[in-house]
């Protein structure tokens, strides 16, 4: 019980903070628009092409947005000499890890939710219908991203150049979660059948699981240092 | 004293390592080069192979050393581990990007592209990628203890990611050839096989005794540090 307690104190602990402040939510969607925006400019698609590029460019969208909002994660524990409060607490080091990535993973979905309507916009994208399919889609995606992001923001925000070591570290090994969620995005603008992607989101859940349990396991020894 | 037995032990018996691997590997490029007769489809172009395969094994052996290390380093935390982890990503680089570089070059007579989307090829380009991100890391900590602890555990993540990198581009597309020897036996001319199996064998032992001598430089390197730092303790420098 001591352990869930700890997990959704600090994931309402990051909520509140954000909803005082404002500034990380703000920032990814203020940077998601700017790249929507550049890729609108840039493309001059008929409704063929759009199809094709699309999923490339949402998630190329979300990817940055990931990198903008995960990176700071935690900054503002550093910022406010909190992780010394983290390494001494006598809690389950995990549940921090735990809190932390529910927190992200909200943030992230806020922001990807906002912005399914302004591709809609846009790129003039008729997707409405496949609404829960897409939001399937990106929360198997981005439960892996903030799972691999969470876990490199805190390995990241000690070291000088994090914002340079933060997106070498983390979108090489992120390659499988989008691959994953491009091709099953596709099968959704394409209105294909579900089981004609599926699969891959079968894999985006594997490499759910597998991280979210190695990061737990491992951020432990993190917090140490 | 873990660490001065290992090193002690390390100093026995690399000259037997290097010299092995000096024999293998010249009796492989002999065979490969001189003696096998060429492809029937790729003609003379498939004695990359006898350099790219073991170099392309190697560096997965390396990496898998890489890995094992970094378990030991954080379960154990002894400083002789953490200069074998750091050897042994140098070295799962420098053979990571020899196999990408020959592959590159057997690809283009082959397949016509210097480089195609397929999953050993992507896998091994994050690899590459990974290991570079290790090795940036390590520069950009200073803390000794942090850096051989967060390196170990980016090391262990990325390990974890291969085989998943891998199926994922399998799915997404595939172009590679069949592995030539697997459990369904072996399809492969015997005259090529030799040469391949002296190869992949002698690279393989070459990079222990790699290992062995650069983990001795770093190890070396760890005590030097540590002696400069006590003597400026004591205001001798």
């Amino acid at each position: 019980m001591h352990f869930f307690r700890v997990i959704r104190w600090i994931a309402w602990k990051d909520l509140l903070s954000e909803y005082r402040n404002r500034e990380n939510i703000s920032s990814m969607f203020f940077f998601a628009l700017n790249v929507i925006l550049i890729f609108s400019f840039s493309f001059s698609l008929d409704s063929e092409t759009i199809k094709e590029i699309m999923p490339g460019i949402i998630w190329v969208a979300f990817g940055f947005t990931a990198i903008i909002g995960l990176g700071k994660s935690f900054l503002i524990e550093v910022n406010n000499d909190c992780m010394e409060y983290f390494q001494t607490l006598p809690i389950p080091k995990g549940a921090i890890y735990l809190g932390k990535f529910l927190g992200n993973l909200l943030f992230m979905l806020t922001v990807e939710i906002v912005l399914f309507p302004l591709f809609v916009l846009f790129f003039n994208l008729d997707m409405i219908d496949q609404f829960l399919q897409l939001l399937l889609i990106s929360t198997v995606a981005t439960i892996g991203l903030s799972a691999l992001g969470t876990l490199f923001s805190a390995l990241t925000v000690q070291i000088r150049a994090r914002e340079v070591m933060f997106p070498i570290l983390l979108l090489p090994l992120s390659v499988p979660i989008f691959i994953g969620a491009v091709e099953a995005t596709r099968g959704v603008l394409n209105a294909d059948a579900f089981s004609l992607y599926s699969h891959w989101i079968e894999l985006l859940v594997v490499f759910d699981v597998i991280f979210v349990i190695v990061s737990f396991w491992i951020f432990e020894f993190i917090l140490d240092y | 004293m873990v660490a001065t037995r290992f090193i002690g032990w390390l100093r026995k018996y690399e000259k037997w390592f290097g010299l092995t691997a000096t024999v293998l590997i010249s009796a492989g490029l002999y065979t490969g080069l001189v003696t096998s007769s060429p492809d029937y489809y790729q003609g003379e172009v498939v004695r990359i192979m006898y350099v790219h395969v073991p170099f392309a094994q190697t560096a997965m052996l390396a990496y898998s050393t890489l890995f094992l290390c970094s378990i030991w380093y954080l379960w154990k935390k002894e400083a002789v581990v953490d200069n074998a982890c750091h050897a042994a990503a140098g070295l799962s680089l420098f053979f990571t990007a020899g196999g990408l570089i020959t592959g590159s070059i057997w690809g283009k007579p082959t397949w016509n592209a210097w480089w195609v989307w397929d999953p050993r090829l992507t896998s091994f380009a994050i690899m590459f990628l990974t290991l570079v991100g290790y090795l940036m890391l390590r520069t950009f900590l200073d803390d000794k203890e942090k850096k051989a602890t967060f390196s170990a555990i980016l090391a262990i993540i990325g390990f974890v990611d291969l085989p998943i990198i891998h199926f994922s581009v399998e799915w997404w597309r595939s172009l590679h050839q069949p592995l030539s020897v697997s459990n369904r036996g072996v399809s492969i001319a015997p005259d090529m096989l030799v040469p391949f199996t002296l190869m992949s064998i002698g690279v393989g032992i070459l990079f222990s005794y790699m290992l062995m001598v650069r983990t001795q430089m770093l190890y070396l390197e760890h005590l030097l540090e540590a002696k400069q730092g006590r003597l400026l303790n004591e205001g001798q420098l």
